[in-house]
């Protein structure tokens, strides 16, 4: 199996000061990988570094064999590498169905927009239902699908998903978990960052927690160590 | 170079070498150049302390200035005052109107206080267009009484009375400016300018902070109108115009928003300038493409203006 | 009476079929950009020196004048935006420094058609000669051509936006920048369409003018002002708001004209404005953020 996506000692951040400090991480072809570790440790400028957002300072990220280091966002798209950010409101004053064939932008995407669009539906039935509905009038969960989707519309052969269920009730959670999982099980590899490690050691094959800019450990799913270990090690670590 | 240097003794040369000028030139052209840029320093200086000490995006600056220019050339002419007195109520006029626009600029954000006082000049310059039988409409006014001190006139000799009047004017207002940036008022208006919610959450009022420093603003810009009104004797609409505005803003820009003596420094320097690109053939209107050049320059390569960069420079030739 | 009301609405329309094409392109560029043109007046007048040297100059004939003006402007327009506002994103102070640099190149483009040109008045030949009778009013053909087409562009403009992906990326970017990155938008790209967009509509509304004024450097200056209060009365945010105000400032100023005369009509105008700005900043059509 190839390696679908290689970070290598990657340096980036805004301004003077690094975020990231030479981390490495990669994903092999056939696997999910999952981030955690304290907030403001740099996952969500990892993810944006990946896609092209945030411009590193050093380091090589590779992906598919080809160089993205210093590519542009649509890019990065157009490779198939897709984020979906955190928390995101897309555009507040364009309608969900509109957002979403937008989102079918790049030439990869663009013949399948209509495919896409009905498999979106079909995974979540609430964008159907508010397609001529404006973005900003949406609720939390309601916008995280909405996100996921656009990213979906995209052609993703590498999906990367930002706290996915962030500050969503039990309900919404299970409902997303559900979601993201059919994604996975569709073929899409996938990059989940999130705090809840029950819900990542279900999605991903592979842990990596990120401290200080760092990737200080690997958790392999197939020997992962029991729940209480793991939270000792995120608690015991970040409380340092 | 130390601060003392800096801000103490280069200043002071600068004014002692200002008040030898006259003995050295005597030819009333180069003379009148001075009195000009005297003007535009004081013009920039003062919009400085709105633009760059406070972060208020004011556009109609120029309206002070040009209501000092008509106070004055209606006060004189009109009125029968004494050109003395018409300037000062220039000052006196451009503070009220500053104090008329404040309140409602107070309260608003970013590109819309930029709309409202541009508007607020393009208002002040159709009043002036349209109150013809007063203030001469778009011919302006001609013939506007001079300065007298006694017996003394100052239309026969050379410009000499003027330049001294004209420097006196920028030095008085030049003190007025650092006194009120260094007072504790001047100093919180940095503050509220670097971080806007941290100053109102320590009590800083910012509307009443922007109203005062527009009124503070205009008090010399309208004293520098009037005396413009009163050394050319004339008065004419164009001063609300966009290229007094941006010629001024230049002047601000390239002196470096924020500090006292750039805008002052960039005016002698600039007005000299454009004079004498306006000698070379060809140069007459293409000076103010150099100058719009130069502006645009200056904001992509040294966006503290270039006093900025010899500052950033001096202190590491030092060590 | 009747009559001489009939006439001024007649005329406002007019007037606001030209506002609308000036406003409505400043609006393109702040809703995708956040940037305030102040080169857009400027923009309007090149657009008819472009078009007068290629109709009356090179003898090619109006439609030819009207359509190299109006790609001349919309080239220019991308040049502003490589050149003076693309060196400023994400710069702390953009919405100033790009207001700074915008005049400045306006006064480039003023003088410099002044160089080019030279100060004598110039005048383009009407689209077509004659008069048309509208409402028992006689306007010129030419007029009521404007009055036909700035409704047409502008309903061509708004559809491009709601329905092409290209006019929806400009949308999206003026929204979210960063997610329109994320979807595989390029918005360097986006921005200097927008700017382009915006100088095309500004050129094409001098070449128009430069049949009914005369061509001056200067001549940008007044519309761009009547341009900033139809964008103020209707808001900066959206196209529809935009086109609105402009009519009904057109209809206002012609109104104003017949009932206070010519020179009080800017002052009304601008007070108009300024009370406007006071109590409804975001325009009496713009929501409130």
């Amino acid at each position: 199996m190839g390696r679908l996506l290689d970070v290598r000692d990657l340096f980036a951040g805004y301004g003077p000061i690094d975020v990231l400090r030479g981390i490495s991480i990669h994903l092999d072809a056939g696997e999910n990988i999952g981030l955690f570790g304290p907030n403001g440790h740099g996952k969500t400028t990892l993810l944006q570094t990946i896609s092209g957002l945030v411009r590193p300072t050093s380091g090589t990220i590779t992906f598919n064999g080809a160089d993205i280091t210093t590519a542009q966002p649509p890019k990065i798209v157009e490779a198939g590498l897709v984020q979906s950010p955190q928390g995101n409101t897309m555009f507040g004053e364009m309608r969900v169905q509109e957002t979403l064939e937008l989102a079918a932008f790049s030439r990869r995407a663009r013949g399948k927009r209509n495919d896409n669009l009905r498999r979106v539906f079909g995974l979540f039935p609430r964008l159907q239902e508010r397609g001529n509905q404006r973005s900003k009038t949406l609720s939390g969960g309601e916008r995280q699908m909405l996100s996921i989707g656009a990213a979906l519309m995209c052609e993703p052969g590498l999906l990367m998903m930002d706290e996915p269920t962030l500050g969503l009730s039990p309900r919404l959670k299970e409902e997303l978990s559900e979601a993201i999982g059919k994604i996975a099980s569709d073929g899409v590899p996938l990059i989940v960052v999130e705090q809840d490690i029950e819900f990542l050691l279900r999605a991903a094959d592979r842990l990596y927690l990120i401290e200080h800019g760092e990737a200080v450990q690997e958790i392999d799913r197939a020997n992962a160590p029991d729940h209480a270990e793991i939270m000792e090690l995120y608690f015991g670590k970040a409380g340092a | 170079m130390t601060p003392t240097v800096k801000n103490v003794a280069l200043p002071l040369i600068c004014l002692a070498l200002l008040l030898v000028v006259p003995a050295v030139v005597s030819d009333s052209y180069t003379r009148h150049l001075f009195i000009i840029a005297f003007i535009y320093a004081i013009i920039a200086s003062n919009w400085n302390l709105s633009l760059g000490h406070c972060g208020v995006f004011n556009f109609g600056h120029l309206t002070f200035f040009g209501v000092g220019v008509y106070t004055a050339a209606i006060a004189a002419k009109t009125l029968g005052v004494s050109p003395w007195i018409s300037i000062l109520s220039g000052g006196v006029t451009a503070a009220l109107a500053a104090f008329i626009i404040a309140a409602p600029v107070a309260r608003l954000k970013g590109i819309y206080v930029v709309l409202v006082t541009f508007a607020f000049s393009q208002l002040a310059m159709q009043l002036v267009l349209s109150q013809s039988q007063i203030t001469g409409g778009a011919e302006g006014m001609v013939r506007i009484p001079y300065l007298k001190l006694g017996d003394y006139s100052f239309i026969r000799d050379y410009k000499l009375g003027y330049y001294y009047a004209g420097l006196a004017l920028l030095s008085v207002s030049t003190l007025f400016l650092i006194a009120v940036t260094r007072s504790p008022f001047g100093k919180s208006l940095t503050a509220v300018r670097d971080a806007e919610d941290y100053a109102a959450s320590r009590g800083i009022s910012v509307s009443r902070q922007r109203i005062l420093v527009l009124i503070l603003s205009a008090i010399f810009t309208g004293f520098a109108g009037g005396f413009y009104a009163i050394y050319l004797r004339v008065a004419s609409p164009e001063v609300f115009g966009f290229g007094t505005l941006s010629l001024a803003l230049s002047m601000v820009l390239i002196g470096g928003t924020g500090t006292t003596f750039g805008p002052i420094v960039a005016a002698l320097a600039l007005t000299f300038a454009t004079e004498s690109l306006a000698g070379i053939r060809g140069f007459e209107e293409a000076r103010f493409i150099v100058i719009a050049v130069a502006m645009i320059l200056v904001l992509r390569v040294a966006p503290g203006g270039v006093l900025g960069i010899l500052d950033r420079l001096l202190p590491s030739a030092r060590q | 009476m009747t009559e001489t009301l009939l006439a001024t609405l007649v005329s406002g329309v007019v007037l606001g079929s030209l506002y609308a094409l000036m406003a409505s392109g400043l609006s393109v560029v702040w809703t995708t950009l956040g940037v305030f043109n102040f080169a857009h007046g400027a923009l309007m007048m090149f657009g008819a020196y472009i078009a007068w040297t290629v109709s009356e100059a090179a003898g090619l004939g109006l439609p030819a004048g009207i359509l190299a003006g109006t790609a001349g402007a919309a080239f220019a327009g991308v040049v502003i935006e490589r050149l003076l506002v693309r060196p400023f994103y994400g710069n702390r102070n953009m919405l100033l420094v790009t207001v700074m640099t915008t005049l400045a190149a306006m006064i480039i483009l003023e003088k410099g058609a002044q160089i080019i040109w030279g100060a004598r008045l110039k005048q383009l030949p009407r689209l077509i000669d004659g008069e048309v009778s509208l409402l028992g009013v006689a306007i010129s053909a030419h007029e009521a051509i404007l009055l036909v087409l700035a409704p047409a562009v502008l309903i061509a403009i708004w559809r491009f936006t709601v329905l092409t992906n290209t006019g929806r990326s400009l949308r999206a970017v003026g929204q979210n920048q960063d997610s329109a990155a994320l979807i595989g938008i390029n918005v360097p790209v986006a921005f200097a369409l927008a700017f382009g967009l915006s100088a095309a509509l500004a050129g094409l509304t001098g070449a128009l003018l430069g049949s009914i004024r005369f061509i001056t450097p200067s001549m940008g200056a007044e519309p761009l002002v009547k341009a900033m209060i139809v964008v103020i009365f209707g808001g900066l945010g959206s196209l529809g708001a935009t086109a609105g105000a402009a009519y009904i400032i057109g209809i206002i100023e012609a109104l104003l004209i017949l009932w206070l005369g010519l020179y009080w009509t800017p002052f009304v105008l601008f007070l108009l404005m300024i009370v406007v700005l006071v109590f409804r900043p975001n325009g009496i059509f713009g929501g409130r953020e």
